[in-house]
Order: C-alpha cells, then structure tokens, then sequence
C-alpha cells in the first residue's frame, strides 16, 4: 500500500485549514515558540480543546527552522507497521528528501529496529529539523510504538521535533522529558479561553458581549473552545440570542448536549437529517452523503456548513471531515432519532465505496451493516485475496473477516473462509472450504466469476505447497495462468502481491519434492515481482529458496548471494527476524559450515531458529536439525550429532514426505555413525533411504574407505555420473573419495592429481568443510607433495601447518601436480628465453589461441598464475 | 465489579439512553449520577473515552463495594 495520489490519504497529510472565526491567542503561540529547541511538544486536553487549530495556525504563521511533516492519525494506526509506513509516507512526501534505502515496513503488526535505526541516522544528519506534528495521537495506545517513537526521538536530534496532539498524555517516558527541560506542555488548562478571548471569538461570529455575560460564559463553558463555538452558533440562530445565553446559564445541563441540540434543532429539516446520517462516516463526500440521504442536496448543504464553521471542515477533493466531538454527538442523536436505521446507512456506504473502489473503506462499512454477501463478494471481485496473506492490511483484512458467522454463505465467503485458515496453516479446513467454493462456483454457471475462479486457483497452489504437493500446485498455477487472461489488466496490476504469491508457494512446493529447474524458474518470477510492501514477503521467500535451490546444487557462493539478497530485502521492507522465513538464514548456516567458520554458523543457526518458520516450515525444521548435527560433527562430537538427528521426520506437517529432505538427514546420519566408528549403522542409515546420486555415492564409499577397501569405494564412485549443473559442493567430496582410493589402492600420483582438482574446484568457493573432514590421509599426501598446497592458503590452518614453504622446495622429488606434455615443454622452454606468446606461437607454427592454452595448462600444473613464476617454478623443480 | 460515575450537569436522557445503554443513572444537584456494572479495565477505558468524546466532565469515580 503506497500511499500516494488518494486525496483522503492526502488530506492525512494536509495541514488543516484554519477558519476565519479562528482567534489567535498569542500567550499560546508564545508557548509554543518558547520551546523552541524542545524535541517534545506535547498539546493535551479533552475533544474541542482547541488543540488541533492551535498547532496549524502556529506552524502556518510562524517561521519555521525546517520542513512541517503533519500526519492526522486514524482507526487502525495502532500497530507499529502501519504506523510507521504512514509516518515514513508523511515523511517522504513532505521533507521529500528522506532516502528511499529507508525503506518501508511491509507488515502491520511488526517494524524491523533497524529501519527505525535508519530513519533516525538519516534525520540526525538534517541541517534543520523536521517538525513532525501526529495530530489525533491518541488513537495510538500501543506501548510498543510509543517506545519506538521515544527510540527514534532520542536517537535523531536534533533533526527532529515531534508535536504530539492528544486527548490522553502519549505513553513516552515523559518523566525523563521533564527531567531534562525537553518538553513544552501545553494541557486543557492552557487552551482553555480567558474572557477576553471568549468575547474576541464570540466578536468573530458577530456577537458583542457585555464584559460580564462573557465571563459568565466562560465560566458556565471552562473556557472550552467547542462549548464556545456551539454558543455562538446557537445564539447566532436564536430568535433572542440574549434570552438564549441567560438560559443557557441558568440550565445546569451538560454543556455539549445541550448546545449541541440547540444548534441542531435550528437546522433546516434537511440539514439535520444530513447531518445525523453522515454521522456513521469519518469523512463524507457530497455524492456519498447523497447516497445516505436519498436526496440531492448534499453539494449545497455542506459548503453552507462550512461556510458557517459548524460540523464540517474541509479536507479538500471535495471530501469533509465532520468535527470529531460532533460526530459522536450526532451518532447519538441518530441512534435515538432513528432507531435501527444505522445498520441500513451502513449497507449504503459500503456500497457507494465499493463503487468508488475504494475497497478498504468500504468493507468496515459492510461489516458494519453485517452485510457478509457484499464484502466477501466485493473483496473477491476486486482481487484482494492475497492481501489476506500479505501486506500491511493483512491483519486488517482478516480482523475484519474474523466477525464472520457461519450463516454468511456462497462462493465468495467460502473462499474468504479458505484463504483465513490457509493463512494460518490450517489446511484441512481451508480444503474444505475451497472445495465448497469450486462446487459453488460449478452450479452458479459461467455469470462473471473468473475472479473468484482465480482466487480458488490461487488458493489452491498455497494448499499445495502447504500439503507438499506439487503436482496439485502446478495445476492450480496453470489454471490459474489461464484464468488471469480473463481479467482486465488493471485490475491484475493493482495486485501484484496475488502473482508473486502464487509464484512464491508453486517454486516452494516444487522444491519440496526436489524439482529444482522448474521451482527455480517460478521463484525468480517471484523474485523478480514490482517492489510493493504486498510483494516484500513473497520477493523475500523466494530468494531465500533460491538460495537453498543453489546451496543444494553445491552452488556455495551463489546460494551465499541469494541468502544476503533475500535478508536485504527483508531489513529494507522492516520485515522483522522472527517473521523472515528463516531458510535464508539456515542457507547461511551451512555455507559458514561449508566454509569451516563455525561461530558464524551458530550465529545463523540462531537466528534461523527464532523464525517464525521454524515452527511450521518442514524445510526449516529439518533443516535447524541438520545444521546442527554438522555442527556436532565438526567440532568432533558424533554422539550429540545423532541425538540432533533423532528430532527430523517428525517435523513434517505435509503429507508427503519430500525426497531430498529425507535424504539429508539420512545422509548426516551415516556421517556421524562413521565418525561414532560404526560403519554397518551408516551404510544402514543410507541403503533403501536415500536415493541414488554422488552424494549416495560418496556416502557408502566412505564407509569402504574407512575399512580400507579402495577398489569397492571406486565401484560405487564408478557408478554415478556427476549431474549437470552440480557445483562444487556436490563435486568436491566425489573427488576427495578418489584420491582418497587412490591413496589406499597405492596409486600415489592419480591421489595427488585428483587432489589437484578438488583443491582447484573448492577454492573459488572456499569450500573447506570436505578437507577438514577427510582424515590423515589428506595430510600425509600433502606432506609429501608440498607444492598441491601452493595457492591454496585459503585451507584451514590446521592442515596447512607443518608444510614446508613452498619457496624452499628445491629438490626436484616434489613432483608436479601432474607431469607436463611435450608440447607444453617447448611452450614453457620458449617462455624461458623471455619470447611474446606471438613469437611461440610462430616459432612452433602454432595458432596464438593455443599457446595461450597451453601456457593456462602450465600456470595450473606448476600452481603458478603468472607465466614468470611458472619459469621460476620449472627451474626449481629442474624441468628446464 | 460496580462503578459509580459522576458527571458536571444534567445529561439529556437521549444522551443517556443511546450513549451509556449499559449504566442507570440519577439526576443530583447541578450533577448527573451513572452507576452500574462495568465488566473489566478495558470496559472502564471505554467508558473514559466515551465521556471525553461526548464532551463531558468527569467530577468523581469510584468503585461500589459488592
């Protein structure tokens, strides 16, 4: 939801306009401008204090130092996402020059620290503060977003001043404000009108008041600015407006209900009767108060009342907001005037806002009026399933809906129904209900339902994946993909988040069962959505997997991109740790093991497993299990390994279970058996579990290794092919494995070689996890051939240790990585004698390209990277 | 648990009936008398708000004794 170019969104926004009656109290505005270099102004007092023209006029009229940011809080700004993401709105459109590497927070309920971390950084380094005024501020209770506030107030100053108008003191810590002289105070007992003051405004309205008569107003009023409006206009109306104040004076009623009635009933019948019913609105239109009506006189109605200053501001589009006392007075006298005739307005507006699109609006309406038929149906039709499951008004969706009862029938509730329980994990009874949509959707025939159809599909591929079954999601996306034809464009672009959902969840569940190439290709299209806080999570998740797609790959450095990319996101969208999807940070566990950093591993594995995911996700739960029986085994402690493995399997919400999951918890368990020095339990742990493959491959020729059969190790090496498109994770330990037969089956050169291109292929990636775990044949080998170990500093130290340096290798028994051909000779020979490769190239009636070649061939056997250290290299191993 | 709320001045029965559906009342002196069950803090907040919105003043609260 970016708030942009909607005129009541805009009117959040504006500064309210103040009306000409208005008078202006300079004790007040001292007060104000006094506190100049206070980072905390705070204007309290009850509804029609006066609080809200007080602050506009000052910032209108004043000098301000910097930029004036006004923000007009509402119902539903109670949840730090929401209140934030309007803030930052509020922010960028008036300050303009907030960074957009800020971000947005794309949840209600939650706000990453440090994007507020980031606003505060950014604001500290203003030149001239920004005075950010929340107006209404009392409709925030929440602890939370008052400490998030005090945080970002601390932590900017002194790029930031924050008024804060409320009916109620804000939850800050304003003790310590106090304290240290950094709040300016303005309370009911400051705005309350002196006499003087009350006659000035009662002047404005064309009254004059006798010195006396104003004090006793004052009195009967305690200077109360509504109290003292209503006065005037109902004395303006009065037929003897003297007559009028003596009895207002000698009534001992209360002051709004009275005046208020008063005023009211002077009205013209019409008047009244627009006004009552507009009351259920928080702000009107006149086209939309006609609805209401049943007339069409709203036009004229509501520009004389606010000509009048009575009821009705101005909140510009043509839009009206009625004064918040006012309108609480009116719902009152509604409910008694006309009892039973609310739930009926209700239904109207929620129609005329349907109409006018404007979908959030009118659903709260529609609950309202308890007209289920129309929201569910509105909320299908406009295609605004997926907000059930992400966005900023998730919650707010789905709080609405939760009022829903069991009578609310038809398609368009069922689906609502489905796309609730499917949010929360429940798939038995979303199934049940998407099946009782699509039925119903059968027998209502081909009328106008394609989005509902859409929205069954989508629902359908999320009951996939959350069922595991990817055959069931990619019918639903291909029916899905057909159906999208028969909606209009717009409607689908004002959704994006329903596309990368559906994208998110088949690529997630064409990866649970290890369809890696076509679940890659769906979550990059997910990956690759337009940036919306709607789309954050969907774009979010499915890095996260494509990360864990590359990891299993044996794709390390690649699956390390993703994962950094998929966190990114997350921190930019305020997507909070404990609602990331936690794959990204387990993807980054296993590179660090990979890697042989294990503190960081544990650092990912942590966080990992504070997600809300590890709780639901079965790819995460195995996964934590995993990284951690790794993380016993490198630190050489099998038996706690296995423990760790007891708790996979279980973790399986999903009906089917998903291949490759399952066999990489058998494949940990074979390790550790073998590190435990029970080869029968690993070679158990892999037979008829774990499906064939290098890493089965390598697995069971392990086990041979260990018990010094070289020849049965290099059978089943023998037996798989490398899969294309495998990296080095996947590469490298089938090449351990040779060298490592080699090794036993006395072949000490076909050992080294092979050695030779593990080291090769793992160093781009810094693989190290494979040598670490390889045992002491590794070292012994490298003993004796020093040079393998040229250029790989990158090996852990332990097993670097002890190796002569390379430059005082100068016996030629250290032997190449692998010998050189005769040509290569000559090539290498002519390199000595300092010719160009164009000259070598010539002189062995060569193409330039090939001498190239062989020079590459050179630079890898010797271990040299430059054709100078390669001659130096030949001439200390006597090979020129 | 019971309340008893006192408010400056006399409500009108139209705010009384529509506005506190749940509290009975008493006119006293210059002062109108709300008392009844109120089920929790929450319950009580509301009330809070409601009396502030509506523009009236709050004198006195307190707890009945059961």
């Amino acid at each position: 939801m970016t708030p942009t170019g909607d005129p009541v969104l805009a009117a959040r926004f504006a500064v309210p306009s103040v009306p000409t009656t208005f008078v202006r109290r300079p004790r007040l505005v001292k007060l104000l401008s006094d506190g100049e270099g206070c980072p905390l102004i705070l204007v309290n007092g009850p509804a029609g204090a006066g609080k809200t023209l007080l602050v506009a006029d000052w910032t209108g009229s004043a000098a301000m130092p910097g930029p004036v940011v006004w923000l007009t809080l509402e119902r539903g700004d109670d949840m730090p996402g929401t209140f934030w993401a309007y803030v930052l709105a509020a922010l960028r459109r008036s300050a303009g020059s907030l960074p957009d590497g800020v971000g947005t927070p794309a949840r209600a309920d939650e706000v990453d620290p440090s994007l507020l971390a980031r606003l505060a950084a950014h604001l500290s380094n203003r030149d001239e503060p920004v005075l950010l005024v929340l107006d209404e501020f009392e409709r925030v209770a929440s602890t939370e977003i008052a400490s998030q506030l005090h945080f970002v107030l601390r932590h900017s100053a002194p790029g930031l001043r924050l008024v804060l108008i409320s009916r109620s003191e804000p939850l800050l810590p304003l003790h310590r404000y106090r304290a240290a002289g950094e709040i300016t105070d303005i309370r009911n007992g400051d705005l309350a009108f002196t006499p003087p003051e009350t006659a000035a405004l009662l002047s404005r309205h064309g009254l004059s008041l006798p010195a006396d008569d104003a004090r006793a107003l004052t009195e009967r009023t305690r200077g109360w600015a509504a109290g003292l409006r209503l006065t005037a206009l109902a004395t303006q109306g009065a037929a003897d407006p003297e007559g009028f104040l003596a009895e207002f004076e000698a009534s001992r009623s209360t002051v709004a209900d009275f005046l208020l009635a008063e005023v009211l009933d002077v009205q013209p019948a019409e008047t009244q009767d627009l006004l009552l019913r507009t009351s259920i609105l928080e702000q009107t239109h006149p086209d939309l108060a006609d609805a209401l009506t049943g007339r069409q006189d709203a036009d004229g109605i509501l520009a004389r009342l606010q000509h009048a200053n009575a009821f009705v501001e101005p909140i510009g589009h043509s839009w009206y907001r009625h004064h918040p006392l006012f309108a609480e007075i009116l719902r009152v006298q509604l409910r008694a005037r006309h009892p039973g005739l609310e739930p009926e307005l209700h239904r109207r507006a929620a129609r005329w806002l349907g109409e006018a699109g404007r979908l959030a609006d009118a659903l709260p309406h529609a609950v309202e009026g308890d007209d289920w038929a129309f929201a569910t149906t509105r909320f299908v039709d406009d295609l605004a399933i997926g907000r059930l499951f992400t966005g900023l008004d998730s919650n707010h969706f789905a709080e609405l809906f939760s009022g829903m009862g069991p009578e609310a029938a038809g398609p368009a509730a069922d689906i609502v129904r489905a796309a609730r329980d499917l949010a929360r994990n429940d798939t038995d009874n979303g199934l049940n209900h998407l099946q009782r949509a699509e039925e119903g959707l059968l027998d209502d025939g081909p009328a106008d339902a394609s989005a509902a159809r859409l929205s069954c599909a989508f629902l359908r591929v999320i009951a996939g994946r959350l069922i595991g079954s990817a055959d069931m999601a990619q019918t639903a996306a291909q029916a899905a993909e057909d159906l999208a034809r028969t909606i209009p464009e717009r409607l689908l672009g004002d959704h994006p988040e329903l596309t990368a959902l559906l994208q998110t969840d088949l690529g997630s569940a064409l990866l649970w069962e290890g369809r890696f190439e076509t679940a890659r290709t769906a979550l990059t299209a997910a990956a690759e959505a337009p940036d919306s806080p709607a789309t954050a999570f969907p774009r979010h998740e499915s890095l996260s997997r494509l990360a864990l797609i590359e990891l299993l790959r044996g794709w390390i450095g690649r699956a390390e991109a993703h994962a950094h990319r998929a966190l990114a996101e997350a921190e930019r969208c305020g997507l909070p740790p404990s609602s990331c999807t936690g794959v990204g940070q387990l993807v980054l566990a296993e590179v660090a093991v990979d890697r042989d950093d294990l503190p960081a591993a544990r650092t990912a594995l942590q966080c990992a497993a504070e997600s809300s995911a590890a709780r639901h996700d079965p790819i995460v739960a195995n996964g934590l299990v995993i990284v951690r029986s790794r993380l016993f085994l490198a630190a050489r402690d099998p038996e706690a390994a296995l423990t760790a493995l007891a708790d996979a399997g279980g973790l399986t919400s999903a009906s089917a279970p998903s291949p490759w999951v399952a066999d990489r918890v058998a494949l940990a368990a074979s390790a550790a058996h073998l590190a435990a020095g029970d080869p029968e339990a690993a070679v158990e742990a892999l037979e008829d579990r774990v499906s064939s493959g290098p890493e089965r491959a390598v697995g069971l020729a392990r086990v041979h290794l260990a018990s010094g059969d070289g020849e049965r190790a290099l059978e089943v090496l023998d037996s798989v092919h490398g899969e294309s498109g495998s990296g080095p994770g996947t590469a490298v330990p089938v090449l351990l494995a040779r060298s490592q037969a080699a090794v036993l089956l006395g072949d000490d050169a076909s050992a080294a070689r092979l050695l030779g291109r593990a080291l090769a292929t793992a160093r781009p990636e810094h693989l190290r996890r494979p040598f670490c775990d390889a045992g002491p044949w590794l070292r012994r080998l490298l003993r004796n051939r020093p040079v393998l170990a040229r250029a790989h500093d990158w090996l852990p130290a332990g097993l670097l240790a002890g190796l002569p340096r390379p430059d005082t290798v100068r016996d030629g028994a250290v032997l190449l990585v692998e010998p050189l051909s005769e040509r290569e000779r000559e090539v290498l020979d002519r390199a000595a004698q300092m010719m160009s490769t164009e000259e070598i190239a010539a002189d062995l009636h060569l193409s330039v390209n090939t001498v190239k070649t062989h020079l590459k061939s050179i630079n890898r056997k010797l271990s040299a990277t430059r054709r100078g250290e390669a001659v130096r290299r030949a001439k200390e191993l006597h090979l020129l | 648990m019971r309340y008893e709320i006192r408010v400056d001045g006399t409500m009108s029965k139209v705010t009384l009936n529509e506005a506190f559906p749940e509290l009975e009342s008493v006119f006293m002196r210059h002062q109108t008398v709300l008392y009844g069950p109120v089920t929790d803090e929450a319950h009580l907040y509301g009330l809070l708000a409601r009396f502030q919105s509506l523009g009236l003043h709050v004198l006195e609260m307190r707890q009945l004794p059961e």
